[in-house]
């Protein structure tokens, strides 16, 4: 292992990271940054890494951080599940500078992970890994019947669908009408 | 989380990868990915890839047919029933109550052509159907309205068409992508029957194409109208001898010319053709005689014209034919294009 690699890949999150003076032809240290989930979980991912996501990267170039700046404030990802994030970040990790297989067998298998890594790839515009998401998906109901692929995306029928439409108008109209009641009550 | 309930550019690329029965078996799913999917511009369905397609108006039982092929041998064929007001497709039967069943017919039709982008290999509109009581009379007129709707040429190498007058031919032709057609045949129920072709020799379908088919007596044809095909199958009422050489004069001394076969057959016979570019290679095939001619073609050496009618008892067939010069038989006389006679054996 080269004294770079080992420069980087041992840095802890907390130290700052300096070139290797050995290092033969003199390179520009890599940058690093923060982000986190709804967890709270902190992840340090490379600038190369990132460049996966458009939108982290267009953050990071507006912001235009130094390495302790970057630290103080991780971008954080409230609506994005920690283990999703974590998801995102090891995939971006493994697929620095590389460029990006045909097919991705990597993916979770449980529909609500999928979807939920859908969601957030999507949101962190990562266009390669949101189209290995959405292939999966696909596959998922390939030759399946509407009853089967129903039942494999948990979708209601329309039937269902509008019965659930219509009890959620009644309650709402109740809990409207209980309010009202209550605002009444609460004048007098 | 609800599938339905994704970002619409998640949905767009889950789309992208599915195949095209996979987008029509989705929106049978539900309303919210019916809607979707029919609200989807045509460049984001995956292409149906499908070779052969056809509609077939069966006036004996009363159906409307539509099959297409796909590219794995698939075959789906959907029967529209008068009688049954009923949609059979693989095995289902649909009632469709008081539905008119060739607006049904259209509107899936439709609905499976938006999905092509590759070009067919065959297209067949058989929509001829007996003049004086047709069962779908609106037929034509409802394709050309779908066709206008769709507002994109349909991409098909070989095209054709059974019907029993030009606005028949008329009502699909034009929407038809030019580039794409290669071979055009024209057909009718009845082979006796006569049908203007003014209006279809001027469309840029007619002018693109390589070969052109006629089975029925073709009216108001030029020789301008066919010298651009390299295979032409006419029938025609009559066809003059100085017509005929007109033909054989454009075929020898034009050298841009894709020509391979010009055939046509006229109702009765001519005495006159016997020598009409006097002595003829006689053979006998069948009972007839056979009259042939050999011209030499400019600019090339080892390509002939054989100009060949062959009588028959209801008909006379006349026929010009790119030949090799090693084909023409011991004795025969090959004439230069110039109208000259060469020997050649």
């Amino acid at each position: 292992m080269s004294s770079t690699e080992q420069g980087t890949s041992s840095a802890a999150p907390a130290e700052p990271t300096t070139a290797p003076e050995s290092a033969a032809a003199p390179e520009v240290p890599e940058s690093f940054y923060y982000v986190h989930g709804k967890d709270k979980v902190v992840h340090k991912v490379s600038a190369g890494a990132l460049q996966h996501s458009a939108l982290i990267h267009g953050m990071i170039s507006n912001l235009g951080y130094t390495e302790e700046q970057a630290k103080a404030n991780p971008f954080p990802f409230e609506n994005i599940d920690g283990d999703i994030l974590q998801m995102v970040v090891d995939w971006c990790n493994q697929h620095k500078g590389k460029p990006t297989p045909p097919e991705d067998t990597n993916l979770p298998k449980q529909k609500e992970k999928l979807f939920d890594l859908v969601l957030a790839v999507n949101y962190l515009e990562i266009k390669e890994l949101l189209t290995y998401c959405c292939k999966q998906v696909a596959m998922m109901v390939k030759g399946k019947s509407p009853e089967e692929i129903r039942e494999i995306w948990m979708i209601p029928t329309d039937a269902e669908d509008e019965a659930a439409e219509k009890e959620a108008k009644k309650r709402a109209g109740k809990e409207a009408a209980g309010e009202t009641a209550a605002a009444a009550g609460d004048a007098k | 989380m609800i599938i339905t309930e994704m970002p619409e550019p998640v949905l767009d690329k889950i789309i992208e990868f599915s195949d095209f029965k996979a987008v029509l078996t989705l929106r049978q799913v539900c309303r919210d990915f019916l809607n979707f999917i029919d609200d989807l511009n045509d460049s984001k369905l995956p292409d149906s890839k499908l070779l052969t397609f056809g509609i077939r108006s069966d006036y004996t039982e009363n159906n409307v047919i539509v099959c297409f092929m796909g590219p794995d041998d698939s075959f789906y064929r959907f029967v529209y029933s008068e009688v049954e007001k009923s949609r059979s497709f693989n095995g289902k039967t649909t009632n469709l109550k008081d539905e008119d069943i060739v607006d049904v017919a259209i509107r899936d039709l439709e609905r499976i052509l938006k999905f092509q982008k590759s070009t067919f290999q065959w297209s067949c509109f058989n929509i001829h159907q007996l003049f004086r009581r047709p069962k779908f009379p609106n037929l034509e007129v409802k394709l050309s309205n779908m066709f206008r709707k769709l507002n994109r040429k349909i991409k098909t190498e070989i095209l054709d068409i059974m019907a029993y007058s030009q606005v028949g031919f008329m009502s699909i032709l034009p929407f038809v992508d030019p580039e794409t057609l290669k071979r055009l045949r024209l057909f009718s129920m009845n082979k006796t029957v006569r049908i203007e072709m003014n209006e279809i020799a001027e469309t840029e379908q007619w002018k693109n194409a390589k070969s052109i088919y006629c089975y029925f007596y073709a009216l108001k044809v030029t020789v301008d109208d066919i010298c651009h095909f390299s295979n032409v199958f006419i029938k025609m009422l009559y066809i003059s001898a100085r017509v005929l050489d007109f033909l054989r004069e454009t075929i020898t001394s034009c050298s841009n010319i894709d020509f391979s076969r010009f055939k046509f057959e006229i109702p009765n016979e001519n005495e006159e053709m016997s020598n009409l570019w006097g002595h003829a290679f006689i053979t006998a095939y069948l009972g007839f005689t056979n009259y042939s001619w050999y011209f030499r073609m400019k600019n090339s050496k080892e390509k002939i014209l054989l100009a060949e009618i062959r009588p028959t008892r209801t008909k006379t067939n006349i026929c010009f034919e790119n030949i090799e010069s090693r084909e023409v038989p011991n004795g025969a006389i090959v004439h230069d294009f110039k109208g000259n006679t060469i020997l050649l054996w």
